[in-house]
């Protein structure tokens, strides 16, 4: 996904003199192209977090549409206070991209996980807040990022991410139908998106027919999608990478708990902790019960059916708190 | 030879002293604000702004402007009352200070006054924002300067250092840092918090060009504006040693917060020997 936000912000960048691009010391190689073309206008601010986000504010009151790129914990956490003044006070349209969050640097520890920042993000004032799936939903969404009057957030995947079919374009503050289907809407959210259409793949073979969804902007929350969905299926399983404090679970269940009637609202993703012992992220997420698997047994459990194979303790309680 | 007249410094100090007595009086008619924070820097504010700063009433945003930053968002009657003397702010506005839907809150804020660089009151935030401005202004090839005032508490947070770094590193030689070291921070001494060690060092050893005067004298605030840039290719700071210019409140951190009684009002008035600005 860093290749294609390199590839379409330099092509945004050359229709559009007022973006700049800033860098907290990361994203080796993946700018070069763009510093190449644009002398000037790409800038590493090195290690400092903080500075990246004043500089980047600085540009946006001189008229400038800055992007600011590092790390998702370095880019939101750390320097949160100055998104928060800096930018978001000041309204200004700067865009936050945080590479890799949830967990694509698993095994670099808790350090580099990435899990809150959208909870971080979601609670700024007048932020967007988007976690797109695939390069080619990060590419859609770009150019209409440039439209924003305010700042945004967009947490990116790392490298390798695959693509999908999806029935209509990605639109900010829209959810997007992946699939369609009946009774229950799995509606994921960032790079959870593939792994929730590998999970309905598989239930088609059991019969089993869920409708899916892509909630890739969390903020603002597409209100409008959860009702009419809340029309059409018994449950809504929200699968996301992310803190169950702050994220689209936590986002579509406030907004569920004011209407007067709802569908069951589960969700399987990480817990609220700290994650030790340098496992990868795929263990991570059979570990606590969200790859697709994991999600295959939920739903089956929810028609009915058995599991399609072993889970283990962890899952089997946490699956029992939703 | 200094760069200023003795006549233009006496009427200078004179502005000083109404613009001192005006934060006083609002401070005693808001029952707010930081009033030693506001103080101390009356001096710096009077020379930038009528010896300095190319900033015009009549075109507040001209896109050539020079841009001042009150990064010490908390001292902020004294720009207030500045921009009040000035006339780029309606000075019936000094009564509204700090009352509810005010333009002028306790903390500046751009949305309610935009004539403002950008909104402070949390600090180490303006250095970075004018870097980046800097930084945006000469890719647009534009000569503006700009300013940030900040305190010598502010310089305790990482921040500003990061924001020195940058400076230094893409050569912004039309920025200017002015430290208003009143040596009082909210709960302790600034020498004592930052273990007697010299910020003019510490800038220079980001390399920055730095020179130490006394803050409260209009002669050597004048001279060392008239030398800036002070080296090439280097972003400049004047740490700028001051008092709070009102002898019952020196040396005193209860000044941090406390705000006066109609005595206390009355007695610092008669030591000024300046009025407030008159704002009915």
């Amino acid at each position: 996904m860093r290749k294609a936000l390199a590839d379409t912000l330099t092509s945004l960048a050359e229709k559009d003199p007022s973006i700049v691009f800033l860098t907290g010391d990361l994203g080796f190689q993946m700018f070069d192209e763009f510093g190449k073309r644009f002398s000037g206008r790409y800038i590493n601010v090195g290690v400092a977090e903080a500075q990246m986000i004043c500089a980047a504010a600085g540009m946006a009151l001189e008229g400038f549409r800055p992007f600011v790129y590092s790390i998702a914990p370095f880019a939101t956490g750390r320097p949160f206070e100055h998104i928060k003044i800096s930018i978001a006070y000041h309204g200004l349209p700067v865009t936050i991209i945080g590479a890799g969050g949830g967990y694509a640097y698993a095994t670099n520890g808790p350090t580099h996980h990435g899990a809150d920042d959208i909870a971080l993000m979601s609670i700024i004032p007048g932020m967007t807040v988007m976690a797109p799936g695939s390069p080619a939903e990060l590419r859609e969404l770009l150019p209409q990022i440039m439209k924003l009057k305010g700042p945004a957030y967009i947490r990116i995947g790392k490298k390798g991410d695959p693509e999908y079919d999806a029935d209509g374009p990605a639109i900010i503050g829209k959810a997007r139908l992946l699939k369609s289907g009946e009774k229950i809407a799995i509606v994921s959210t960032g790079e959870m998106a593939p792994i929730a259409l590998d999970a309905a793949k598989k239930l088609a073979l059991a019969g089993i027919n869920p409708v899916v969804y892509q909630m890739h902007t969390i903020k603002p929350l597409d209100t409008v999608f959860l009702n009419e969905i809340s029309e059409k299926v018994d449950t809504i399983l929200i699968v996301e990478e992310a803190s169950p404090i702050g994220g689209l679970w936590s986002a579509v269940s406030s907004f569920m708990a004011s209407c007067s009637r709802h569908p069951k609202i589960i969700r399987t993703g990480p817990p609220d902790e700290m994650i030790l012992g340098n496992c990868s992220r795929e263990e991570l997420r059979q570990n606590y019960g969200f790859d697709t698997d994991a999600i295959v047994n939920i739903c089956k459990k929810l028609t009915g059916l058995s599991d399609i194979g072993t889970i283990s303790e962890k899952e089997k309680s946490l699956q029992g708190q939703v | 030879m200094g760069s200023i007249e003795m006549t233009e410094i006496n009427e200078l100090q004179k502005i000083a002293n109404k613009i001192r007595a005006t934060c006083v009086q609002m401070a005693f008619d808001a029952s707010h604000g930081h009033l030693k924070s506001a103080l101390s820097c009356v001096e710096i504010l009077v020379a930038l702004y009528w010896r300095w700063l190319k900033v015009s009433p009549s075109n507040p945003a001209d896109p050539h402007r020079d841009r001042f930053y009150m990064s010490k968002g908390h001292g902020v009657t004294s720009l207030y009352a500045v921009l009040a003397e000035k006339g780029i702010i309606d000075r019936k506005e000094l009564a509204m200070y700090a009352k509810s839907g005010s333009c002028l809150p306790d903390h500046p804020c751009k949305h309610m006054l935009p004539v403002l660089e950008a909104s402070s009151g949390s600090l180490g935030h303006c250095l970075g924002i004018a870097t980046g401005a800097l930084y945006a202004l000469r890719l647009k090839g534009n000569p503006a300067r700009a300013v940030v005032l900040m305190s010598d508490g502010e310089c305790n947070e990482g921040s500003v250092w990061e924001a020195a770094m940058f400076a230094r590193a893409q050569k912004l030689e039309n920025l200017l840092a002015i430290v208003d070291y009143n040596d009082m921070q909210a709960v302790g001494f600034s020498d004592e918090i930052m273990g007697h060690t010299l910020l003019e060092e510490k800038f220079r050893s980001f390399g920055w060009a730095a020179k130490r005067i006394n803050g409260n004298s209009i002669s050597e605030l004048a001279d060392c504006l008239e030398s800036f840039p002070f080296e090439k290719d280097k972003p400049s700071v004047i740490v700028a040693k001051t008092k709070v210019g009102v002898s019952f409140m020196e040396k005193n951190i209860l000044w941090h917060y406390r705000t006066p009684s109609g005595e206390e009002l009355m007695a610092a008035i008669d030591e000024l020997g300046e009025l407030p600005i008159q704002t009915g």
